[in-house]
């Protein structure tokens, strides 16, 4: 039995997940295929609705 | 992003794969592949001074090939972990050639050429895929002219040229004047090169080449080897030189994207391809026209679609202001094709439904909204981890419980179950944690027990 929690994809979906778990005291290990995180979030220059900056 | 990086309970494992998994809820065995980036991880500090030095060039992916960046690189400025890879396709030391250019100049000794894949086993007790979507190709839409035409884009290139940091500095420069440009910056390389070896025959016989090659091709110095060559070498050098004039004539006229038209559905509501609707284009659409009004307050645009879908909070609010204060005018209509006019400019041919018109208009650039596409690897990746796939080949669920997959202690979230945007991808990632956890907790229990 383990407690851990593998999440696959680094993009803001898994960012979040991560997070929400690593702050429950889960430890989380994050397998991202590319070189960095971030997803196709990383690429917008802001977003809706709030054009926030994306990063 | 920063927060993911420096987690004490998160372990980042970037360049990897999942390789295989084995077990059940509560007790998964995964093997994971950490992909060799040729840089030591401990030891690269992220200053990026190898990637300045590289001599190899290669289409940046993050700015979906429309800049380069070097075979030593990384993903993107502020990407986390900023430690570099090397591009094992395109380093010339790791194809066979003389290089290590990199190696020289790292002063913290991280480059190792002989690095090699690492394999590490994890147990953990549930897993999340989360592993998000592909953009539709539109090349797949022959009448869009996608690949032919430069100056019709996707949204996603769009996103990167309203970018401060991207490849235009947010500047609406065409790829068609972009391409022009480079070609000008290649040819002066050229012009340069071939004026040098003209001034040094120049200097030799003390006359401008000009004047000699008038004479040259009047026959005054037939039988001259040596006149001959500088003949031929001015030759080629006008070769390079009026095409070169020609294009900087031509790039004197160039100015930024204005008019631009917006395609909606590209590839979604298309029976053809998607039946789905993707859910955030019509909405990146309109963010996209706004911001690129705000660069540049005579922007205006169109946006053509079925019908606009701004069904999240604050989204029809959002719709209406563009309109009203971003020139932004919505039109009712199927594109029936594009194509090129004068000027490189696109030509949108479309079926004005409110008008029962066939109409055609002339824009500076053309931005296309594709649709949500399951990921590539998305079928092996499902077969590695056990989960199945629904008919489109996004992860299957069901409806009421949309983030459980067809095994349990797998869980998904975000675009790798459907398209979304990102409200509803963080809050499909939280409740998919949550259900990690519980799996999570009781794990901690059975094992208080078993000690106990
Ligand atoms: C042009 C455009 C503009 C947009 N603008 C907005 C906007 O303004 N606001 C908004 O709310 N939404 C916007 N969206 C939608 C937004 O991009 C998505 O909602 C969001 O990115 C989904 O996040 P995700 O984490 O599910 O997927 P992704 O961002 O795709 O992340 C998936 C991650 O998983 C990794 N991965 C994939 N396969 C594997 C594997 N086998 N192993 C390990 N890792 C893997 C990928 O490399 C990637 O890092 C826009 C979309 C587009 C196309
Ligand atoms: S590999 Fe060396 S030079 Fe390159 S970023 Fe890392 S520390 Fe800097
Ligand atoms: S060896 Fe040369 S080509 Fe390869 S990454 Fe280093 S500097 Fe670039």
């Amino acid at each position: 039995m383990s407690k851990d929690i593998l999440v696959i994809g680094g993009g803001i979906a898994g960012m979040q997940s991560s997070l929400d778990l690593a702050d429950m005291g889960i430890k989380v290990h994050l397998v991202e295929k590319l070189p960095s995180i971030g997803g196709k979030m990383a690429q917008l220059d802001k977003t809706f609705p709030t054009n926030d900056c994306a990063i | 992003m920063l927060d993911v990086g420096r987690h004490p309970n998160l372990e980042l494992l970037a360049y990897s794969e999942v390789e295989k998994v084995e077990g059940e809820a509560g007790n998964f065995k995964v093997t994971v592949r950490r992909k060799t980036r040729y840089v030591e991880e401990d030891r690269c500090t992220g200053c990026g001074a190898c990637a300045e030095k590289c001599p190899t060039a290669v289409p940046d992916a993050f700015n979906e090939g429309l800049g380069a960046r070097s075979a030593i690189y990384s993903y993107f400025a502020q990407g986390i972990p900023s430690t570099h890879t090397i591009d094992p396709d395109h380093c010339r030391q790791l194809n066979g050639k003389k290089c290590g250019i990199c190696a020289k100049t790292c002063q913290a000794e991280a480059i190792n050429f002989e690095q090699e894949d690492r394999i590490i086993e994890l147990n953990v007790g549930a897993i999340i895929i989360a592993a998000g979507y592909d953009i539709f190709d539109p090349s797949l839409i022959p009448e869009y002219r996608y690949r032919e035409i430069a100056n019709v884009v996707t949204a996603i290139e769009f996103e990167r040229l309203l970018s401060a940091s991207g490849p235009t500095e947010g500047h609406m420069d065409r790829p068609s004047d972009r391409a022009v440009l480079a070609e000008i910056a290649a040819l002066e390389k050229k012009a340069k090169k071939s004026q040098k070896a003209l001034d040094k025959l120049e200097k030799k016989f003390d006359e401008p080449s000009a004047a000699f090659y008038g004479k040259y091709q009047a026959g005054e110095y037939e039988g001259d080897e040596d006149r001959k060559k500088w003949a031929d070498k001015y030759a080629s050098h006008l070769k390079i030189v009026e095409p070169l004039e020609e294009l900087k004539k031509k790039a004197k006229r160039f100015t930024v994207a204005k008019r631009l038209a917006f395609i909606q559905c590209v590839g979604s509501r298309d029976f053809r391809f998607y039946p789905f609707c993707s859910g955030y284009c019509c909405m990146h659409s309109i963010k996209e026209a706004v911001i690129a009004q705000e660069h540049a307050p005579e922007t205006t645009s169109t946006i053509f679609g079925m019908d606009i879908r701004a069904i999240g909070k604050g989204f029809e609010e959002y719709k209406i202001r563009g309109g009203n204060n971003s020139n932004i005018t919505y039109v009712r209509g199927r594109i029936a094709e594009i194509t090129e006019g004068p000027n490189n400019n696109p030509v949108v041919t479309y079926e004005n439904t409110r008008e029962r018109k066939v109409e055609s208009r002339e824009f500076d650039m053309v931005v296309l909204a594709t649709a949500c596409a399951p990921t590539k690897g998305i079928g092996t990746l499902a077969k590695t981890v056990g989960v199945e796939l629904d008919k489109y080949n996004f992860i299957k669920t069901s409806s009421l419980s949309p983030v459980d997959t067809t095994t349990p202690g797998i869980f998904v979230c975000g675009c790798a179950e459907s398209p979304m945007d990102v409200p509803e991808s963080v809050a499909q990632a939280s409740s998919a944690a949550q259900r990690a956890a519980e799996i999570a907790f009781q794990s901690e229990l059975e094992k208080e027990k078993a000690v106990a």
